[in-house]
């Protein structure tokens, strides 16, 4: 499996967990995860087959209910599979315990969500510098400083959250996330809760993330002007992968979502 | 790890006045170990510089043996033992004297003081370096005729006396009227502790106390160069054989040793009370604490989370939540320590005031008090948050994407039914072991036995939520009764562990409401039932006792046929100390129905024993029984069994408990009238006879159970008063938990205001929701207090405890107040409530 396509015949791809290429940050191998039981079961994925490669920013979108955030989850070890691996670079989730799988979020991981997610009472500063203290690192200052200045905070960053009009609570939020230099970034709806101009700023500055600082970003949305900042879409519906489009546009997504059935 | 600290601090600054209120109840717990502290060492060191300065001249001392510091009736020897101390080599100077209850009568023949600290009569001694009392110029002088008399400078102040007025004086041969002479001091000290302090001239002071010929002690001073161990060897040796070998030579410090410790144990017992209730006021904070944290968890689950997606390890939030546990701990246990010396300074204040004075001088404040309160405070902190941060550490990493976590109710109240039944049964177990033994660890088992059965109690109580807020809210009515109702049941431990503070405390309560109402009950039915007599005749001052000759001049009367003093002393039996009563043989079946398995009149010098207590030791009639009556141990027949009564489980005859105990007191005379001859002037009759004893209360029988009744009512008024404090932490709990759990329940009530509620509505729904927690927990309360009362008082049925009291007007009362404690903690919250803004609550996440 040199390079992923979707869709897959994902019933042959069930069970198999070979370590996967070089270039892939992050894979999902015959993803699962079922929700309830008997009548009420849902099955958020239902056989996932999907691999996001270093240095690529990838969007997934679907509609509601289409399993985009389960898979989001599931990739960053938020949430467990019920079958199926995920691999973060070569090491499988499924074969770490909690404190294994709490190391590997705090030093590879990073992340950008919805709801800003920053705690109220630190400062800018000091949110961004979270996941360091969290993990008792020093922090680069030179590092610190450059994408302080590239998320353009430089004057806000002795506000309180409360302080902040959201696009800068955004962006503080996008700061923490490559402060400690992830892997791999995954963001669930990072401009779901921006106005049109703040949520342009925050996803020009994941693109030059990608682009400058060589990230590897993934990313949950239902908005086909923020899925055309990605080099890729892979589409999702009911569990499953369903189609993948490279250097998508606004207009391209569109078109494609139509085509899949309407707007999430 | 920076940032943690940093979190743990911001947490706290955020919300700060919570973590006050919780902080509020460590204070006061806190205080009241320092308090006890604090005060204990500072009776210890001020009575200590007291004693060891008032005895600073006395090398030795010879007294009867096996007699320790001085009890008033103690035994004497013969006076001739003076000329052989002072003919001992090494003796610079020696006096003999005696020491005896000496009571003061005011003018209008009431009795002056008594009532605690003791009534002490001594002879005067003129050797210098031997008199512990001093007059001091413009004072007086000493007594030197037998009508003169010095008294403590303080009771003369308080009684106005003073030099040249007449005084008359009661002592176990009568009473005389008495010249004050002079005003003496005890030390550098008006007085001691409280205690009236009279001297005779030494002559006199032996004829007052019986003691003609005698005296009770000999003070030695050393020739220069002989140390007081070889002055005490060489006294031994030369006395030894004498007065029937029952002398005993001590050297001056051990000597002021045990008079210190008899001091300082008399005063222990207000220690225990303000240990007892740190406690109690540390036991229902903990709960407080503990709820306090569980809902700042909760309402910091999302960002808990974040920490946790963020790559903090589990350890990691645990930390942050004990962090901020540790620095509430040690802000109020440093708070409380600070409260506690003022509580100590407060006490003595309040001991000054009602007449048990204790040395001047400074609070003694010991490292040990800072670091055992300040140890406290914090363990039962940090203790208390533990499960809580606990829980923090099992907030998924997920929650932080706002997803919704499966509650899983169901199982974790199974979990919880069986440690709940595990620890009640544990608790119970204990408390019931430590309630049938009977020695030393008694206490503690109960202690230890209760707080399980209290702590199983609250983990069950989640059980009880659902139904019981079932039943109380049967009477409400309208939307907000109905989502009152709702919320109360559907969160069962939410509002369990609301409760659970009040639980305790209403449970505390109502035992020591059922406890006393008990006592009360059993005294009631004892003295109705079994005793005979008419008349009961006792003193203020138990120490003293009725004076055996004002027993005699009680039987010289007509009016009485029966006059049966009762005795009672300690001894110790198969190795056990117990209270042992003396009975007149001749006269005690007349004026006490004792149901015994033989004639009282045959006891002679064997024991009869409470059955209940010859069932569980296994004895037979018959049996011999090892008794040390402290300084002679007898082997003595058990005679025969009993009902058991208010008299104790051990009943041995007058002349044995005088012959082997000593001239115990006789705490208690019941006499019968004569037939023919009416209740008031029979009482007449006797109150004539004991003119010259105005220290003895002539009762009848239902004054004496409407004086013990009152007694205990006294009991229970200062326990509630204590216990109110501690529910007054539990209404600190509730008002707290409301007003966090609001904030916890923002949407929902943003909600309701958007679909039409009132302000009034969710002001009402708060406000019932807050009703029926108290309720709710005082009736769990009372449950709990019920079922260990009705527990405590039947494992002391044979203790006295025959009847079990059930003050049900009384736990009526506890149960309104928390009602209305409910309301008034609701205030608040309810109004906090009701000014959500109702976007900012609908958008709030």
């Amino acid at each position: 499996m040199s390079t992923i396509t979707a869709p897959l015949a994902t019933e042959e791809a069930n069970g198999i967990s070979a370590p996967p290429a070089h270039d892939m940050a992050a894979v999902m191998i015959g993803g699962v995860k079922i929700y309830g039981m008997g009548e009420t079961e849902v099955r958020a994925l239902d056989g996932v087959d999907a691999g996001f490669r270093q240095g690529h920013f990838t969007a997934i979108m679907g509609p509601s209910g289409s399993g985009k955030s389960t898979l989001l989850h599931a990739m960053a070890g938020l949430d467990t599979l019920d079958r199926g691996s995920v691999f973060i670079g070569d090491v499988e989730l499924g074969t770490l315990n909690d404190r294994k799988l709490t190391t590997l979020r705090r030093d590879k991981l990073g992340f950008i969500f919805q709801a800003f997610n920053l705690v109220p009472t630190l400062s800018a500063r000091e949110n961004i510098l979270l996941p360091l203290s969290i993990a008792g690192r020093r922090p680069e200052f030179d590092w610190f400083d450059h994408v302080v200045a590239t998320v353009g905070l430089g004057d806000r960053l002795d506000h309180r959250p409360s302080e902040l009009s959201g696009g800068q609570q955004q962006r503080v939020a996008a700061a923490r996330a490559l402060v400690s230099r992830p892997e791999i970034i995954f963001a669930d709806e990072p401009s779901g809760n921006l106005d049109s101009t703040s949520g342009a700023e925050l996803l020009d500055f994941m693109r030059r993330a990608v682009n400058e600082m060589g990230r590897t970003i993934v990313m949950v949305t239902h908005d086909p002007v923020a899925a055309g900042y990605a080099d890729r879409v892979v589409f999702l519906a009911d569990g499953v992968v369903v189609d993948e489009l490279s250097d998508p546009t606004p207009d391209s997504v569109l078109d494609r979502m139509k085509v899949l059935g309407g707007p999430s | 790890m920076r940032a943690m600290v940093a979190t743990a601090l911001k947490g706290l600054r955020a919300n700060s006045l919570r973590f006050a209120l919780t902080a509020a109840s460590v204070v006061l717990g806190v205080a009241f170990v320092a308090g006890s502290f604090v005060f204990t060492d500072t009776i210890n060191a001020r009575f200590e510089t007291l004693f060891t300065d008032v005895y600073a001249g006395v090398d030795a001392t010879v007294r009867p043996d096996g007699q320790g510091a001085g009890g008033p009736n103690g035994d004497s020897f013969d006076e001739a033992v003076l000329d052989e101390v002072l003919a001992v080599d090494g003796v610079e100077a020696a006096a003999g004297g005696v020491g005896g209850f000496a009571q003061l009568i005011a003018a209008d023949g009431s009795p002056i003081g008594g009532q605690g600290p003791p009534t002490l009569g001594f002879s005067w001694t003129d050797e210098a370096g031997l008199n512990l009392l001093r007059i001091d110029g413009g004072n007086g002088r000493a007594p030197v005729a037998a009508d003169e008399v010095a008294i403590d400078v303080a009771t003369a102040e308080s009684q106005d006396l003073g030099v040249g007025d007449t005084v008359t004086i009661q002592t176990v041969n009568g009473s005389g009227e008495y010249t004050i002479v002079g005003l003496a001091g005890f030390g550098t000290e008006d007085n001691l502790a409280g205690a009236t302090l009279t001297a005779f001239e030494l002559t006199e002071a032996q004829r007052v106390f019986d003691l003609e010929g005698r005296y009770t002690t000999i003070d030695v001073i050393a020739a220069d160069g002989v140390s007081a161990e070889a002055l005490v060897d060489g006294l031994s040796a030369s006395l030894d054989g004498d007065a029937g070998g029952s002398l005993e030579v001590v050297t001056g410090e051990q000597q002021t040793q045990e008079e210190l410790d008899d001091i300082t144990t008399g005063l222990g017992f207000m220690t225990n009370a303000l240990l007892a209730f740190a406690g109690i006021a540390l036991f229902v904070g903990a709960f407080v604490i503990q709820n306090t944290f569980r809902i700042t968890v909760a309402q910091r689950t999302r960002e808990l989370a974040l920490l946790r997606a963020l790559g903090a390890g589990r350890g990691q939030v645990t930390g942050v939540v004990l962090l901020e546990a540790l620095i509430i701990g040690v802000l109020a246990s440093a708070v409380g320590v600070g409260a506690g010396i003022g509580l100590a300074e407060g006490v003595k204040a309040v001991m000054d005031a009602v007449g048990i004075g204790l040395p001047d001088g400074p609070l003694t404040i010991e490292p040990r008090t800072v670091v055992v309160a300040m140890a406290v405070g914090l363990v039962v902190t940090v203790f208390s948050a533990l499960l809580p941060a606990r829980r923090a550490a099992l907030v998924a990493p997920i929650q932080a994407m706002g997803e919704p976590v499966a509650r899983t109710t169901r199982r974790s109240l199974r979990t919880r039914t069986v440690v709940g039944f595990s620890l009640s049964g544990a608790g119970a177990a204990g408390l019931a072991a430590g309630l049938a033994a009977s020695n030393g660890t008694t206490l503690l088992m109960v202690g230890i036995g209760a707080v399980g059965l209290f702590l199983g109690a609250s983990t069950l109580a989640p059980l009880f939520a659902a139904p019981v807020a079932r039943v109380l809210s049967v009477p409400l009515r309208g939307i907000s009764g109905t989502l009152a109702r709702e919320n109360t049941i559907r969160q069962p431990r939410r509002t369990a562990s609301t409760a659970s503070a009040l639980m305790i405390g209403v449970a505390l309560v109502a035992l020591v409401s059922i406890v006393a109402s008990s006592i009360k009950a059993s005294v009631t039915d004892t003295l109705e039932q079994d005793v005979a007599a008419e008349l009961v005749l006792s003193t203020s001052a138990s120490l003293e006792g009725v004076s055996p000759v004002a027993v005699d001049e009680l039987r010289s009367i007509d009016e009485l046929s029966a006059v049966s003093p009762i005795l009672t002393g300690t001894a110790t039996v198969a190795g056990e100390d117990v209270n042992v009563a003396g009975v007149d043989p001749a006269t005690i079946a007349q004026v006490y129905n004792i149901d015994a398995t033989i004639d009282l009149a045959a006891i002679g010098d064997g024991l009869v024993v409470a059955e209940g207590v010859a069932e569980a030791r296994g004895w037979e009639v018959g049996d011999m029984v090892a008794v040390d009556y402290g300084p002679e141990r007898v082997s003595t027949e058990v005679v025969g069994t009993y009902d058991g009564s208010v008299l104790g489980n051990y009943l041995i005859s007058a002349d044995t408990f005088t012959g082997r105990v000593g001239d115990g007191p006789i705490s208690l005379t019941l006499a019968r009238l004569a037939d023919g001859v009416e209740l008031e002037p029979g009482r007449a009759a006797a109150e004539q006879a004991l003119a010259g004893f105005p220290n003895i209360d002539v009762e009848t029988k239902s004054e004496t159970v409407a004086a013990a009744q009152a007694e205990v009512d006294q009991l229970v008024a200062l326990f509630s008063g204590l216990l109110g404090l501690a529910l007054i932490i539990a209404l600190l709990g509730i008002a707290n938990t409301l007003a966090l759990s609001i904030v916890e329940r923002t949407r929902e009530i943003g909600l309701l205001r958007a679909v039409g509620f009132s302000r009034r509505q969710i002001r009402s729904m708060i406000r019932l929701e807050a009703v029926m927690t108290a309720v709710f927990g005082a009736i769990m309360g009372v449950a709990i207090g019920t079922a260990i009362g009705f527990g405590v008082v039947s494992s002391l049925a044979d203790q006295g405890l025959g009847s079990f009291g059930f003050p049900g007007t009384q736990l009526v009362v506890w149960v309104v107040a928390a009602a209305v404690a409910g309301v008034v903690a609701a205030i608040g919250p309810a109004r906090k409530a009701a000014r959500l803004n109702m976007l900012d609550a609908i958008a709030h996440s």
